[in-house]
């Protein structure tokens, strides 16, 4: 990895105000110290999602899926939104350190260890849902081919199917991958831990040692991990907008879906990685790793897939429209201006005109401003699939069998709940590996100079 | 598989060791239990269905019906074929009767009061007390509802014995009829009435398909005349009334009449049709003081249009004219009725389409007039009885009931549930069941049919029959009316009737054929002679009826064609069963034209205040466009306070509104007699309605086509749809086909089947039929008897108003109601579609591959099955099926009180918490069909021999079941029609299996319109 980065790359990211490598050890390594009330308090917080998560899912479970809000004919509702956004967030953290990683973008070194750990806690969100949403939830490994004495079998034609393939999949090879990126720098973290850190961290780190063979293996398992994860990050949540695409619902049924979904994905993965950096940075003062630049660079590649989402949603309505396919026509104009009209337009504004003021760079590089973007960019996403399942599904083609759709009281705590237990694993994340890379941060800073050795350590 | 032991050996091997070792292992009372057949029963074998005939005794109309019990329950109710009145066929209210019987709030005991209480007691106890009371002075009342006439002649027989009247009160009952048909032509009968047998039909607000007479029967005679027949020509259907009721959505023209002016209008086309040479008899006088511009005066309707509408009637014929019916009591309601029959005779339709049966029947139900006269004696009644009759429900409170009921000596109800009435009462006596218990009917003069209890009494209701209670009851006071048992006593009463209907047949031989035919009939009972007009002995007047009040809208009371007077409130079958006209469900509402509604600021869903001078109702408006602006309209049924978990608390009971006056002469309750206003209360309500929009937004959903464009190379829309429907326009159809996805085109001819693309999962076409549904939507009315037919059929739980308020009804036919044309401004057209969507098992069904576990596949026979027990509830199935005839078990619905399970149909399973559910084309049916066609050497399965349950309640005859590849069949005869069309298939390739005939107008069908 460490012949990853040219001089010139190295020049043009450099963190001006990190002096050694001596102090990125210790100013990384100062976050795995003792938390302060205020991890505790958010920690405290986080929990209380988790509870009301698990509570109202139970309370599911006991009575049955009709204390949702869910109805004929919107048989999907929050629950899959909340899957499909969670599905999304989960995707920049490979984006960032894979693909990126392959692209040789160096701004990623900074963001890309709280981008991973995003994705897998993300992932392990999401994959929750389908569970959630099943109206039998202890027969839900039957979805999983698995040796049964009466040779049944899933059907590996339902997209449904396809799902549990990609998710799982996705979530393996994203452990994987954020698990080995952390090794060097648990590493690092063992050398100065102790106590019960220090045994974990042995263990976790298999014992590195920083030695030029290891480092040579590393480098090799992590480009051809990199290299694992890339068609992942597209083909997940392309089989994700196949639940969708596949069926013959109008406002599903379009082969636009698979890139607007991954564009989407990407869209409210990098926002969301803003908003929780943001307050990281802050709360940690690595306001010397995560320069102003790096920010800048995210934001571009928000107003980048912001503008492929909003191509994709007006070339949904333009499709509807020059179809003329009535019943295509009467579901967009249903979405626009029919009984979700405010869900809509939320979608709209916020993906589609809010980031519009990235185009200045003033925008993008005030932080406050990004993170206020960046809200409501994560709204905005939740909101464009609550639109493309509800909407659709409240206006199909049965005139009188058509329906609208209220979230319940279960629903809305089981989707805020969710943030709970995302933030649950965040905050631990936070406080056991070191959110941001040391050994890659290394490689953008100066070569050592020789006086200043004694304080290097890896 | 030769070698070793087979599974199924080992499994028998465990199964007789385990068994065995049980027996010997428990108690002895616990083999008793697991072994209830030691020594079978001779009727019953488990696994076969034993069937009953009898009769069904939800109303007057005296259907015949056939019980199916399983293992000594009855698990479900059917119209008798052989029963003239309903052949075969049977409304929601007759397959209901299950819930009536098994009803959880049945009374499990006699009850007597105690204080504010009632305190459970045994029948010896009971009977003592009845007995004890009746010794006493003054003489006694007994008031029943409409019964059977052995039962009629047992009352009457006891009261003769014990001293005190009989009063029959039926609150539906259609006085001003009887009573013209007495005025018009000296007979004390209802006529009649042949609506197959006529070409033009106008109702004068009858409704008839619903609530009028003899619903089921008419149903089929109706749809008979108005479904187009194989040369193109159908009946016309005229409905001339203030509100478009079920039936008046089945017209063909509607001419928006003011209710009230019936009598003039009618009058005034009796008068054209006299003038021009019809026979008024002693009436060609009088008519000459209605012509049609003084009819315009009265009534608003153009001279020129009744003119016409006179000419045509005669013209067009045969004719019939009916009405009006229990909404359109008004203070001239006898007169009205006496002028449709004037201008039947006129036109020459008496001993046509209007029957006078020959034999004059005593009066069975009396009007509301005897019972007031009986009410107003009250404080000198001993004993007071009720017996089939509520009352104190569903007599206005203006009427007084409860104030005279409680001025009596001692009140005794034999309500077999807690009602009203028996809430007033001191002694409660429940009566069994109609399915638990013997009696008769007599619906028509010369009509006789026996109805026998199809199992033995619900053990958990301890409940005695009346006739048995009055029997014991008599002999314990001393005066033995001779058999021990109402069963003697009706066996006895039969022995009447044997020489009526046969001469030759010995008694017991005839009782036989009565039980197993479950009706006879006089020869010649039909009267089909003319009946001449004689001169009128009562004054009457035709003008229009005077209304108590000043409010802004006339107020109709109209009979739920779900409740009748609210009888069958607490059912929830019916209560969750949508209105066939509002398609809601639990509670009351008010309909409201929508210009009325603008005007007043009101929305569907605004709960206001109807305030007639009687009294005041708060309920949800519902803006219908069937209804005159100046009137608004409330069924009966609602409200009930003390009637039983399903029904107290739903709905308002809206007699409320009315006075408690009767009309004269006829002596029936008044229920068109108030105008109301209506007044916002500022609250909005949340309607348990089915209905998404009501406007088929120019979709190939039901589509229709106008008679003149029949024959003509598929109909007018046919060749229009082709463009439209058939995957769009040319060029986007040939890119359609380069994708291999272009719709499969199909004219129904069985050789197309299975169409190609349609050969999914384990489909053998090669072995296995199509089955195929063909539903004539020119027949359909949408009655909804198929919704409730299917529901107990199928075991289709209920789910209660808050779910169906979410949308969440899970009945496996949604009949769909769309209108076209429907105008209250002026007389005209009137168009409105039934299509009732049930799973239409598509070839090529979108349902299955989305499905993760397979629970929704292709069956070896093409069907679409769904496995419950394989479904883990993804829904994603029901998403992705156009029609939406997908259910979800939101909740553990099949959980329902005891003993609602012992109604379940073992032949289909309960379906549990969390699982997706859909019509099965009556899969359990299918199969019992081949199992039968097995069983009788190997034969191949006939045509017509497996009928759905919808099939079979459908009381138009507009659905047919069978193999869509056996060119013979009904269905593939069907499907080839030039009218018929499969719902989206031409736009979304979904090849289903039910095949819809078009709808056939009248007035052309507009282009683009569908």
């Amino acid at each position: 990895m460490a012949t990853a980065i040219n001089e010139k790359e190295r020049g043009a990211l450099t963190h001006p105000d990190v002096k050694s490598f001596g102090q990125v050890n210790r100013d990384i390594l100062k976050m795995l110290s003792r938390p302060g009330p205020g991890w505790w308090a958010l920690f405290a917080v986080a929990l209380a999602g988790v509870g009301l998560f698990f509570g109202s899912w139970f309370y599911q479970i006991i009575n049955g899926v009709g204390v949702s809000g869910l109805m004929s004919p919107v048989g999907w509702g929050v629950y899959i939104t909340t899957f499909v956004f969670w599905v999304g967030i989960a995707h920049s953290g490979t984006l960032i350190s894979a693909i990126l990683f392959l692209f040789r973008a160096p701004w990623r070194q900074s963001i890309y260890r709280a981008a991973e750990a995003m994705t897998v806690f993300a992932v392990m969100t999401a994959g929750i849902f389908p569970l959630i949403h099943l109206g039998r939830v202890w027969h839900g490994y039957w979805l999983i081919p698995y040796p049964n004495s009466r040779f049944l079998w899933p059907n590996f034609r339902s997209p449904l199917l396809w799902d549990v393939f990609a998710v799982t999949t996705y979530f393996t090879v994203s452990a994987v991958f954020f698990y080995l990126g952390t090794i060097p720098d648990v590493a690092a973290a063992r050398d100065q831990a102790t106590g019960w850190r220090r045994k974990l961290y042995k263990a976790v780190s298999l014992g590195w040692r920083g030695t030029d063979r290891e480092w040579h293996h590393f480098g090799k398992a992590y480009i051809f991990l990199a290299a694992f994860a890339t068609p992942l990050v597209l083909s997940v949540h392309s089989v994700v907008s196949w639940d969708f695409a596949m069926s013959i619902v109008p406002g599903w049924h379009a082969t636009i879906f698979a890139p607007y979904f991954v564009a989407g994905a990407i869209f409210s993965g990098v926002a969301m990685v803003i908003t929780l950096t943001v307050p990281l940075r802050k709360i940690f003062k690595l306001e010397a790793y995560l320069t102003v630049r790096h920010f800048d660079a995210m934001a571009k590649l928000i107003l980048l897939t912001s503008l492929i989402v909003l191509y994709a949603y007006l070339s949904e309505f333009f499709m509807a429209w020059y179809s003329g396919e009535e019943i295509e026509r009467s579901m967009f104009w249903n979405r626009l201006f029919g009984d979700y009209w405010w869900a809509t337009w939320t979608m709209l504004v916020c993906n589609g005109l809010i980031p519009v003021m990235l185009w200045f760079k003033r925008v993008r590089h005030s932080i406050p401003a990004l993170f206020v973007i960046t809200l409501f960019i994560n709204i905005g996403m939740w909101f464009e699939r609550y639109v493309i399942i509800v909407t659709s599904l409240s206006h199909e083609y049965e005139p009188f069998a058509w329906g609208m759709y209220r979230p319940s009281l279960t629903e809305m705590g089981i989707m805020v709940g969710s943030f709970g237990w995302f933030f649950f694993w965040f905050l631990i994340f936070t406080r056991i590996l070191p959110p941001v890379a040391i050994a890659e941060l290394k490689e953008v800073l100066p070569a050592p100079l020789r006086g200043a050795r004694k304080e290097g350590a890896v | 598989m030769s070698d070793g032991i087979k599974r199924r050996d080992f499994l028998k091997v465990v199964g007789a060791g385990g068994a065995g070792a049980s027996m010997f292992g428990c108690s002895t009372q616990q083999v008793e239990k697991l072994l209830p057949y030691v020594v079978p029963d001779e009727e019953i074998t488990p696994g076969v269905s034993t069937w009953y005939t009898s009769v069904c005794g939800e109303c007057p109309a005296g259907c015949g019906t056939w019980v199916r019990t399983r293992e000594g329950r009855v698990v479900k109710v059917e119209g008798n074929p052989d029963h003239p009145i309903s052949e075969g066929a049977l409304c929601s209210k007759g397959y209901s009767a299950v819930q009536g019987l098994y009803n959880p709030d049945r009374l499990t005991s006699p009850m007597v009061r105690e204080g504010d209480d009632f305190r459970g007691i045994g029948w010896e106890e009971a009977e003592a007390l009845l007995a004890e009371r009746l010794q006493g002075s003054g003489g006694h009342l007994f008031l029943t509802g409409p019964m059977g006439h052995s039962m009629t002649e047992l009352v009457d027989e006891f009261l003769a014995t014990v001293g005190g009247a009989r009063v029959e009160y039926d609150g539906l009952s259609e006085a001003p009829l009887r009573e013209a048909t007495r005025i018009a032509f000296g007979r004390n009968v209802l006529p009649t009435f042949d609506f197959a047998g006529s070409r033009l039909v106008l109702s004068f607000g009858a409704d008839f398909l619903e609530t009028w007479l003899s619903p089921v029967e008419y149903h089929r005679s109706f749809a008979r005349m108005a479904g187009v027949d194989d040369h193109g020509t159908k009946g016309r259907f005229v409905f001339l009334g203030p509100r478009l009721s079920l039936t008046g959505q089945n017209a063909d023209e509607w001419v928006p009449l003011q209710a009230g002016a019936e009598g003039v209008v009618a009058l005034a086309m009796a008068n054209v049709i006299a003038r021009d040479g019809g026979n008024a008899g002693p009436y060609q006088a009088f008519l000459r003081a209605y012509d049609p511009a003084a009819a315009e005066e009265a009534s608003g309707v153009p001279a020129a249009e009744i003119e016409a509408l006179a000419q045509r009637f005669v013209s067009e014929g045969p004719s019939l004219a009916v009405g009006p019916g229990v909404a359109g009591h008004h203070r001239n309601a006898t007169a009205a009725n006496l002028a449709v029959l004037i201008l039947n005779t006129v036109a020459g339709n008496v001993g046509r389409t209007v029957r006078l049966d020959t034999v004059d029947q005593a009066s069975a139900a009396r009007p509301f007039a005897e019972l007031r006269a009986a009410m107003a004696g009250m404080d000198r009644v001993g004993v007071a009885m009720v017996h089939g009759a509520n009352p104190a429900f569903s007599l206005p409170e203006g009427a007084g009931f409860q104030e005279a009921f409680g001025a009596a000596g001692f009140r005794v109800s034999f309500a077999s549930a807690m009602d009203e009435t028996a809430a007033l009462s001191d002694l409660i006596l429940p009566d069994r069941h109609p399915l638990e218990a013997w009696g008769d009917s007599n619906p028509r003069p010369g009509l006789f049919a026996l109805q026998q209890p199809a199992m033995q009494p619900v053990p958990h209701f301890d409940s005695k029959q009346t006739g048995d209670v009055l029997l014991s009851v008599s002999a314990r006071m001393g005066r033995d009316l001779g058999p021990a048992t109402f069963f003697d006593f009706l066996r006895d009463r039969w022995r009447d009737i044997r020489p009526l209907v046969t001469a030759d047949q010995s008694f017991d031989a005839f009782w036989r054929e009565s039980l197993r035919k479950g009706v006879v009939e006089m020869p010649n009972r039909r009267g089909d002679a003319p009946v001449a007009l004689r001169s009128p002995d009562t004054p009457l007047i035709f003008d229009f009826p005077a209304l108590d009040g000043d409010g802004e809208f006339t107020l109709m009371v109209y009979p739920s064609p779900r409740f009748g007077d609210g009888k069958h409130a607490n059912r929830p079958w019916l209560q969750e069963l949508p209105d066939p006209v509002s398609k809601m469900a639990w509670h009351s509402w008010v309909e409201v034209n929508p210009h009325a509604a603008e005007r007043l600021g009101l929305r569907t869903g605004d709960v206001v205040a109807v305030r007639s001078p009687h009294g005041q109702v708060e309920v949800p408006v519902w803006t219908y466009p069937g209804i005159r602006e100046d009137t608004v309209a409330l069924a009966m049924g609602g409200g009930h306070t003390s009637y039983g978990r399903f029904a107290d608390g739903n709905g308002e009971n809206v007699m409320a509104l009315l006075s408690g006056d009767v009309e004269q002469p006829s002596g029936a309750l008044l229920h068109l007699a108030a105008r109301v206003t209506l007044e916002a209360t500022g609250e909005r309500r949340p309607m348990a309605t089915i209905e998404g929009s009501s406007d088929q937004h120019d979709r190939p959903i039901a589509p229709a086509v106008s008679v003149t464009a029949l024959g003509h190379g598929g109909g007018g829309e046919a060749a229009e749809e082709g463009e439209h429907g058939q995957g769009g326009h040319g060029e986007l159809k040939e890119i359609q086909a380069l994708g291999g996805f272009a719709p499969v085109a199909t004219e129904g001819k069985p050789e197309d089947f299975p169409l190609e693309g349609s050969r999914h999962g384990q489909y053998d076409p090669e072995e296995n039929p199509r089955w195929a549904m063909a539903i004539d939507l020119d027949k359909c009315t949408g009655c909804s008897a198929c919704v409730t037919a299917c529901q107990a059929e199928n075991n289709v739980p209920w789910v209660g108003e808050e779910q169906v308020v979410m949308g969440r009804d899970m009945h496996w036919v949604r009949m769909e109601r769309y209108y076209e044309t429907v105008d209250a401004s002026h007389s005209g057209p009137v168009d409105v579609r039934f299509l009732p969507m049930i799973c239409q098992h598509c070839g090529n069904a979108p349902c299955e591959p989305v499905c993760p576990v397979y629970a929704a596949y292709h069956t070896p026979e093409g069907l679409n099955a769904q496995v419950y027990n394989r479904c883990v509830g993804t829904r994603y199935c029901a998403n992705n099926c156009p029609y939406k005839v997908r259910v979800f078990n939101w909740f553990g619905f099949s959980d329902v009180p005891e003993p609602m399970n012992w109604g379940y149909n073992p032949d289909v399973t309960v379906r549990s918490n969390g699982v997706m559910e859909k019509c099965s084309f009556c899969v359990h049916r299918i199969r019992e069909g081949q199992n039968r066609a097995r069983i009788e050497g190997q034969r191949p399965v006939r045509d017509g021999e497996v009928v759905p349950a919808c099939q079979q309640s459908c009381p138009a005859e507009a659905i047919v079941f069978g193999d869509i590849r056996d060119p013979h069949s009904r269905v593939a005869q069907l499907s080839q029609n030039e009218r018929s069309y499969r719902v989206l298939d031409a736009l979304i390739n979904t090849q289903p299996a039910v095949t819809y005939l078009k709808k056939v107008t009248f007035h052309e069908v507009q282009s683009g319109e569908h």
